[in-house]
């Protein structure tokens, strides 16, 4: 079942003169399936933030559809279902965490007898239980975003927002962060997830998405965006006597350590016949691997690459 | 309706922290105190002097003209300084609720934005009737004991206070929405209330010094727009004095000013984006 199910979204900021309107999103269709972490990147401006706000109702599409849970966007009550973590939130400095959290509760339409326990339970997993009755004023940076993990989830609700869940947090507290987002996808939650931070969105997501200036420019599994197909890395029991291999010496090898090479192929049957070649020459495979790059370099290469081809 | 209520209640907790709701009811609570202290250290026989002064000795009226001269000595600085300390209280809560970071978390729950308007309206109202209440309330049961009149009309100030509040909040809720600053829409009702209103109620003396009819046309389609916050203060005096009600017409038009406000900061919230 598709969560998220948005067609042709168009927004378009106007300005007063028209050729200083903004064009947040431009035709972008997205499908998110259920229990899925997924992950929405793109450098600043790319609309990522517009996006989640036209999900949730606090900005309008300019066209478009969009549906969460099966239900249009603009049938507020859905939101009793859904748990956001907005960028740069502010909390009311004189309420207490369990006074907001219970604020939030109310407000998202959830009322469950054992509210309490809930309460109690969510601020031992975002470590603030010493915190509940402290104000939050006195809150740090990352205990905010604590909190704020906190009230997205109150409501127990099916899919949750996360703009730029880390954010502020150091890296024991991402580490546990992304456990506890790990902990409610198990639990067959959807986890929508905007971050700067790529090498986190790696480590969790599931599938992500790529926008830039409003356009979608890559989709895919993070196994499928980060994997080179033309480059492998092969592992020999020795090393090469190069003259002797005639494949590899048209294909050319990137790079070398030791008994360890990184070569390019162009197609299957090029990689299948420098294999056959160096089995009849008596060397010993023992490993062939895609080689991978990490999100981020996949990530910087795909917007350099739209910028230049823009310009 | 529970939205609304939790916003109201969420609205209150946010006055309430600011303060100056607090520092009203203690003034009221002191207020209360000197009032407490005088009726029970002095006689109405030592007050009567007070206003005896057209030399008649008729008791029973004197009596009657002290509970007014005590209703009214509270009610006028009440209707104007409460309503000022009203005004700057509220004035910040849609411009504060409006900042990034706040208002993608209210808007991302199931409420919809005219329950949050209403919640938000709501709240600040209910603060400002608790507090009028609390004061009006307390003078009226330490008259009634000293002086035996239980008569109503000094709780008809209640409402009569609350209703030219909430006239001016639907205005600052407009302006809030419209502009997110609390300084111009303090600003602005202050104007109305201290400036507009009461050189409006004077209008008529203002057409003898301008023999024009366009003038006198705009005039009073100003007077008419705006509320009459002015007259909404007489009628309070009015209504304390016992003298009830002699001309509607600026409730109603107050009433219209505070409906089109509401409605247009309804709906513009609604459209805007965050």
């Amino acid at each position: 079942m598709h969560v998220i199910n948005v067609n042709n979204l168009t927004k378009v900021y106007k300005a007063r003169k028209r050729t200083a309107d903004v064009l947040a999103l431009n035709n972008f269709s997205l499908q998110v399936e259920e229990g899925k972490i997924f992950g929405l990147l793109g450098p600043n401006g790319a609309g990522k933030t517009t996006f989640i706000k036209i999900l949730l109702g606090i900005t309008h599409p300019t066209s478009g559809t969009a549906e969460m849970l099966g239900k249009p966007i603009q049938n507020y009550t859905i939101k009793a279902r859904i748990g956001y973590l907005p960028e740069n939130h502010r909390y009311p400095g004189y309420l207490n965490a369990e006074q907001i959290l219970i604020y939030f509760s109310k407000l998202s339409g959830y009322y469950p007898s054992d509210l309490n326990s809930r309460i109690n339970f969510l601020l031992h997993l975002v470590k603030m239980e010493k915190w509940k009755r402290v104000k939050i004023k006195k809150y740090s940076k990352g205990m905010m975003q604590r909190l704020g993990l906190a009230l997205s989830m109150i409501n127990d609700p099916d899919v949750i927002f996360l703009d730029e869940p880390t954010d502020g947090v150091d890296p024991i507290g991402r580490k546990e962060i992304r456990d506890v987002l790990v902990n409610l996808k198990n639990e067959g939650k959807t986890i929508f997830l905007n971050s700067h931070l790529l090498s986190e969105v790696e480590l969790i997501s599931d599938e992500v998405a790529i926008l830039h200036k409003g356009n979608l420019v890559q989709r895919g599994s993070v196994q499928e965006l980060t994997t080179t197909k033309e480059i492998y890395e092969i592992t020999l029991d020795k090393a090469l006597v190069m003259e002797s291999i005639n494949a590899i010496n048209e294909t050319g090898i990137i790079e070398r350590h030791g008994n360890k090479y990184t070569i390019k192929v162009a197609t299957n049957e090029e990689l299948n016949r420098i294999i056959d070649e160096l089995r009849q020459n008596g060397y010993y495979f023992q490993s062939i691997v895609p080689k991978k790059h990490s999100l981020e370099e996949m990530f910087i290469n795909l917007i350099n690459d739209k910028e230049k081809n823009a310009s | 309706m529970r939205n609304i209520l939790t916003i109201c209640n969420y609205t209150f907790r946010e006055a309430l922290s600011r303060k100056i709701f607090l520092t009203f009811f203690g003034v009221s609570s002191l207020v209360l105190l000197i009032f407490s202290l005088i009726f029970a250290t002095v006689s109405i026989e030592d007050m009567l002097p007070v206003v005896n002064v057209n030399g008649e000795n008729q008791v029973d009226n004197l009596v009657s003209e002290l509970t007014i001269f005590f209703k009214t000595f509270i009610i006028v600085p009440l209707y104007g300084g409460g309503l000022f300390l009203s005004i700057f209280s509220v004035s910040s809560f849609i411009p504060n609720m409006l900042e990034k970071g706040n208002i993608d978390l209210l808007l991302s729950k199931p409420v919809s934005r005219s329950q949050i308007i209403w919640g938000k309206f709501a709240g600040g109202s209910i603060m400002v009737l608790l507090n009028v209440a609390y004061l009006v309330t307390g003078i009226w049961l330490l008259i009634g004991l000293k002086f035996s009149d239980w008569g109503m009309s000094l709780l008809y100030s209640i409402p009569s206070i609350t209703f030219a509040f909430m006239v001016l909040y639907a205005m600052i809720v407009l302006i809030g929405i419209l502009t997110r600053s609390s300084i111009l829409a303090m600003m602005l009702t202050y104007l109305i209330f201290f400036i507009f209103s009461p050189l409006l109620v004077a209008r008529e003396q203002i057409y003898l010094l301008f023999d024009s009819e366009i003038l006198e046309f705009l005039i009073d389609s100003v007077y008419y727009i705006l509320p009459k916050t002015s007259e909404l203060g007489k009628i309070t005096v009015d209504l304390v004095q016992g003298r009830g009600i002699s001309d509607y017409q600026p409730i109603w038009t107050s009433l219209l000013f505070l409906i089109l406000n509401l409605s247009l900061s309804i709906i513009t919230f609604s459209k805007k984006d965050y």
